[in-house]
Parts: C-alpha cells; sequence; structure tokens
C-alpha cells in the first residue's frame, strides 16, 4: 500500500491519535445515561465521530492523490515558540520591559533577514509604546520593572 | 414604531460622548492594524482585545465591532493598491480593484468601495433593526432540543465555506468541541482533562487559541515561505469617482447590498460569501461582462457593498442567538464573555442600551469610516510600505501582552506557545482553523443543551426529531451535507472558492 495523499494521512492520524486520547481520559468520568449524561458522554461521543473521521481520511489516502506535505523550516516555528516561552519566563520575574525586548530581540531572528540593531531599536521602540498605551493608558495590571528595582 | 424607539436608544447611548471617541478609536484602529499587510479581521480583532478590557461592555462591544469593520475596510485597501487580500472576503476585490489602480484609477476604486460600503452600512443596520427582535424573540421561546439542534445547523453550515476538505473541516469542529471540554464540567463540577494543572480548571484560553491560529502560527508560515511583495501603486489620484462612475455602480451597490444582507444571516455565511456571490451575479447581470477583471468599477462596488453587509448582518445570529457565524464573531462572543455578558436571545431584552447602541453605532462607524478614510488613503499606503520583519515581532507582542492581560495568568503565555505549534501543524495539514474555533466556543452550550433536552426527554432521542423545529434544523443540516458532497455542487463550491 502506497500513501497517495499524505496530507489526509497524516492529519488523519492526528485526529485519530487525539480522538483516542481524549476517549482514553475520558473513560475515568462518569459515563451516565442517556437521560442522566455523566461528564463522560459527551467527549467520548465527539471522540468518537472525530476517530471517524479520522479513519476515512486515513482510508481516503491511500486511494485519492493529494499534494504533499510542503517541507517546512523548523527554524521560524522553534524561534517564535521560544521567544513566547522566554517572553513568559522574563515576564514572571523581570517585568513588561525586560518581557518586550527579549521576545522582539530572539523573536527576530525567526527571520532570516533580522539584524541586531534593528531589533534592539525595536525593542526599545515597542517597550515604549506598551508601557505608555497599556500601562498608563488603558492601566492593565503590568509590573514593567522587577520588583528589586523599584 | 417600536422600531424608531429602539434606533433612538440606540443613537442615544452610541453618541455619547465617551462611546463615540471609542468607536472613531476602533475604527481608527482597526484599520490601521487591517492595512497592514498579512494580518486578517481574526487576528486585528484579537490583538486589539485587550484594548477594551478596561471598558464596561457598550463601549467595549462598540468598540470591538468598529475594530472588525475597519479591519475589513482596511483589507479591501491592500487589495486594490497591493493586490494582497488582507483577508478572504476581498479576495475578489483584487481581481477588478488592482486593475483600477494600475490603470491609474486607485482613486476612485477606493472612493467607490468607501461609498458602497458605507450604503451597504446604513441598509444592513436597519436589516438588523427590523429582524434581530422578532429572531430573540422566536429564539427565547427554544427549548434546549432546538438549541441544540440549531447549532448543530449552525456548525455545518459554518464549515460549507471552509476551504478544501470537508471531512477535514467536519474533524475539526470535533477537535474544537473536545477542546472546548477542558476545564471544569458546569453540571457535575469535575474537572475534565486537566492533567491536574490547576490553570487549565477554567479551560484553554480561548483569546490564546484564536491569537495562536489566527496571528503567531499564520506569522509563522509568512516567514517560512519570504518574497511575497506586490507591486506598489503609490499614486492614488481623485479619490472621488466621478458622477458617471456612481451611476454605473449605483445598482452594483444595490444588488451586492441586498445579497450581502441576506448570505450575512445565514450561519457560515458572513462577508466571504456575501462578496463572491455579488462579484458572480454581478457578472452574470451585465451587459458587458468581458469587462469585468479588466478594471470593471462595478466588479469592485458590489462585492465590497456585499461584504460589508454581509459582515454587519452577520452580527444578528450572534446577538439574537448567541450562535457565531465566522471566526470574528466568535472572537466577539468570547468578548462578551469576558465582559461578563452570556451571549443569547437574553441580551436584548436584559440589555437592550447595549444591543442597540451597538447597532446604532455601527452606522456611525461606518459614516466616521467613509470620512476618515478617503482623506487618509495617503496614510495608509505609507503604512503598506512597513517592512514585515519589523512588522512580526510587533505582532508577537501584541499577541503575547494581550494573551496575559486577559486573566494575569502567565500559564496562558506558554499555552500561546504551545497552541503556536499546533496551530502551525494544523494548517501545514491544510486544515483550517476557522471551524474549530466555531466548535470551541459552541461546545459547552452544544453539551449543556444537549443534556437538558435528553433529560428533559428522559433519555429518548427522538426528541430532536419530534420538535418540528429541531427536526427543521436537523433536516436542513443534513440537506447542506448531501448538497455539498453531491459531485456537481461539489465542483462548483470549488470552482468558487478557488477562484
Amino acid at each position: 500500500m502506497r500513501i497517495r495523499s499524505p496530507k489526509d494521512f497524516w492529519s488523519g492520524l492526528c485526529f485519530i491519535a487525539i480522538a483516542v486520547a481524549f476517549m482514553a481520559l475520558a473513560t475515568r468520568y462518569r459515563f451516565g445515561t442517556a437521560e442522566k449524561m455523566g461528564p463522560g458522554f459527551f467527549p467520548i461521543m465527539v471522540g468518537i465521530l472525530q476517530a471517524g473521521l479520522g479513519a476515512i481520511l486515513l482510508g481516503r489516502s491511500f486511494v485519492l492523490d493529494g499534494p504533499p506535505v510542503e517541507r517546512g523550516r523548523l527554524p521560524p516555528l522553534a524561534i517564535t515558540v521560544v521567544a513566547v516561552v522566554l517572553f513568559g519566563l522574563a515576564l514572571d520575574w523581570l517585568g513588561l520591559a525586560a518581557a518586550i525586548a527579549v521576545l522582539v530581540v530572539v523573536g527576530a531572528y525567526a527571520d532570516r533577514s533580522a539584524r541586531l540593531v534593528e531589533s534592539l531599536a525595536l525593542a526599545v521602540a515597542l517597550v515604549f509604546f506598551s508601557v505608555v498605551m497599556f500601562v498608563w493608558i488603558l492601566g492593565l495590571p503590568l509590573r514593567v520593572w522587577p520588583d528589586w528595582w523599584t | 414604531m417600536e422600531l424608531l424607539s429602539n434606533l433612538g436608544l440606540g443613537l442615544s447611548v452610541a453618541l455619547g460622548w465617551q462611546n463615540l471617541i471609542y468607536c472613531f478609536v476602533g475604527c481608527f484602529l482597526g484599520t490601521l492594524v487591517g492595512v497592514l499587510p498579512g494580518i486578517g479581521p481574526v487576528a486585528t480583532v484579537a490583538m486589539l482585545l485587550p484594548f477594551t478590557f478596561g471598558l464596561g461592555p457598550t463601549p467595549a462591544l462598540i468598540m470591538l465591532a468598529g475594530i472588525y469593520y475597519g479591519a475589513q475596510y482596511g483589507g479591501s485597501t491592500t487589495a486594490i493598491l497591493v493586490n494582497i487580500p488582507g483577508e478572504s472576503s476581498s479576495v475578489v476585490t483584487t481581481l477588478d480593484g488592482h486593475q483600477m489602480a494600475r490603470q491609474g484609477r486607485a482613486g476612485p476604486a477606493l472612493g467607490i468601495a468607501a461609498i458602497g460600503s458605507f450604503a451597504a452600512g446604513c441598509i444592513a443596520t436597519l436589516v438588523i433593526a427590523l429582524f434581530a427582535p422578532p429572531l430573540a424573540e422566536l429564539a427565547l421561546k427554544f427549548s434546549p432540543a432546538e438549541y441544540f439542534s440549531l447549532m448543530v445547523f449552525g456548525l455545518v453550515a459554518a464549515i460549507v465555506l471552509a476551504r478544501g476538505s470537508l471531512i477535514k473541516a467536519l474533524a475539526m469542529v470535533c477537535l474544537g468541541l473536545l477542546l472546548g471540554m477542558i476545564g471544569t464540567d458546569v453540571n457535575s463540577g469535575v474537572i475534565r482533562f486537566a492533567f491536574g494543572q490547576p490553570e487549565l480548571a477554567d479551560g484553554l484560553g480561548f483569546v490564546a487559541i484564536a491569537m495562536a491560529f489566527f496571528g503567531m502560527a499564520d506569522v509563522v508560515m509568512n516567514l517560512e515561505q519570504p518574497g511575497q511583495s506586490g507591486v506598489y501603486t503609490s499614486h492614488i489620484g481623485r479619490v472621488l469617482p466621478t458622477l458617471d462612475d456612481l451611476k454605473t455602480s449605483f445598482w452594483s451597490i444595490v444588488r451586492g447590498t441586498a445579497l450581502g444582507s441576506i448570505l450575512g444571516i445565514l450561519p457560515g455565511g458572513g462577508a466571504l460569501l456575501a462578496s463572491f456571490a455579488a462579484y458572480m451575479f454581478e457578472k452574470k447581470v451585465a451587459k458587458h461582462p468581458r469587462r469585468f477583471g479588466e478594471g470593471d468599477i462595478r466588479g469592485v462596488a458590489a462585492p465590497e457593498s456585499a461584504n460589508n453587509a454581509g459582515a454587519q448582518t452577520s452580527f444578528i445570529p450572534m446577538l439574537t442567538l448567541g450562535i457565531p457565524s465566522n471566526p470574528t464573531m466568535a472572537l466577539m462572543i468570547g468578548a462578551m464573555m469576558i465582559q461578563g455578558i452570556a451571549p443569547g436571545p437574553q441580551v436584548m431584552t436584559d440589555r437592550p442600551e447595549l444591543f442597540w447602541g451597538l447597532i446604532a453605532s455601527m452606522w456611525l462607524g461606518n459614516l466616521m469610516l467613509l470620512v476618515l478614510n478617503l482623506p487618509l488613503v495617503g496614510l495608509w499606503v505609507r503604512l503598506l510600505k512597513v517592512p514585515y520583519r519589523l512588522l512580526f515581532p510587533s505582532i508577537f507582542v501584541f499577541c503575547c501582552i494581550g494573551v496575559y492581560t486577559v486573566d494575569t495568568k502567565i500559564f496562558d503565555v506558554y499555552e500561546l506557545a504551545a497552541l503556536t505549534a499546533v496551530g502551525y501543524l494544523l494548517i501545514k495539514l491544510d486544515c483550517e482553523p476557522a471551524p474549530l474555533i466555531l466548535g470551541f466556543v459552541l461546545g459547552p452550550l452544544m453539551e449543556e443543551n444537549l443534556r437538558r433536552a435528553m433529560m428533559i426527554a428522559q433519555g429518548d432521542a427522538s426528541v430532536f426529531f419530534s420538535r418540528p423545529i429541531s427536526a427543521g434544523f436537523l433536516i436542513a443540516a443534513v440537506l447542506l451535507m448531501a448538497a455539498i458532497a453531491a459531485p456537481t455542487l461539489r465542483a462548483k463550491r470549488e470552482e468558487v472558492l478557488q477562484e
């Protein structure tokens, strides 16, 4: 058997895997009856439906031709995810200003044409704008500087 | 006469100086971000959501609505000038709009788009005022069974327009439903699928999902395939269309508005379907259809009127039934819940000032867009030149701050990071995120109504077919599915969506 539609194949597999995982977890919750449904009822029903749809996709991928999955490049995604996680860590420990700076400077490298000087300048501009807009004007509860600073 | 007094109430709310300012700010910000290439209305609304957190419900919704149609308008500007549609509903505008710009008629193209949108907005506002109250009244009589069937119908109808495979779209709805079940189950108090994480007890953040799928994952996709820079047209010329232009496009605007208003009400309709249908229709009725695609002003006037009318009337199911017909409306529902308002038919009776104020503000907002945007076109054009490498880190910043400020929880930021990866994977596999968002928003409501309906019927599932309205919805859903699955219609749908 040859996979003729890789996108259908992989998405079908993902849908089945996720559905099975949800259903496995849902068996821990009371299923109940049709009249008095427990918290496990709806997830299992939806899970069955989703797994079924996934199976159709999977089966179809051996019959119908489809486009291949375009080769992705890992850096943009990886750098973006890392930058966002760093934003979270920095926001927790160092406050908003540092968090934005880290996010911008690291995140900028998700693009190949990033230049350090430029992204530093952008970081300064965005820190300034965000503090003025979100903290001063809108009064959102954001800590701008680390606690030991002030 | 109730209509007039309602609209009067709405106007008195919308004309309050505070609401007027928020409406203006919303339109302005929406256009500003909407013009930026590569940012659609969903991402715009999601990113600007934190701007409304400090406000009361009425000004917050007025501002969000302003952001929405501002973004929509901004999308048309990019479509005409750069040939990159800011969003799917302005795809057709690029056909004739960009041709006009190439012929040195960018000004009139932008002008007619604004005038058409304004005219359509005025009429669509009246349509909402006329149709929303009876619909809400009807919806108040719905029992859980009807509600459940309505949601099934709404979800099925909404995926009709998802691009690509229907089965994938359905599976994405299911995935959305499953993700929506994470967190505390309202009926039993059991915390489901939380892996012992207390942060997940409230469920996945709606804003995090919307931003990850429509903002961050989109950016990552764009970064992977660089080099999509359009042809800039710096020469705009006179913005005001000539009298001749107006004469040519008058009936196109009327037809576009009518089609848009009707299609917008249907779940799954909204702006996208409206603009496509209006363009096709215009081509059919035109005496010289060959001129379409070569810079015919009617090819701009009709879809632009239609998408604005459709965008506006898609508020009807959202406001009266609490059912989102597209991802933007799902965001609006999310915003309402953040403000502590349960969307549904009771909004109109419980909070008339919110309901009518919002509707009246749409009319004012359209007027603002008209007076604001025509003179400011020069500024928007300059925005188009902002390079993407400066733009995308800014998108990151707004998404991260936005996600964090919903609940001031750091956990939500990590959630955003994880969901970005998931969203990227799904888009890579050609799974559109829109059906997932709709499923996610409707999931908890669907489950609750299903449970209640079955409880009332003592476990007899035939209740969904024995009640006429409920059966009607389900039959409509089945017919719709059958219709799309039928080969001829399927080919047609693909053709329409491809074009």
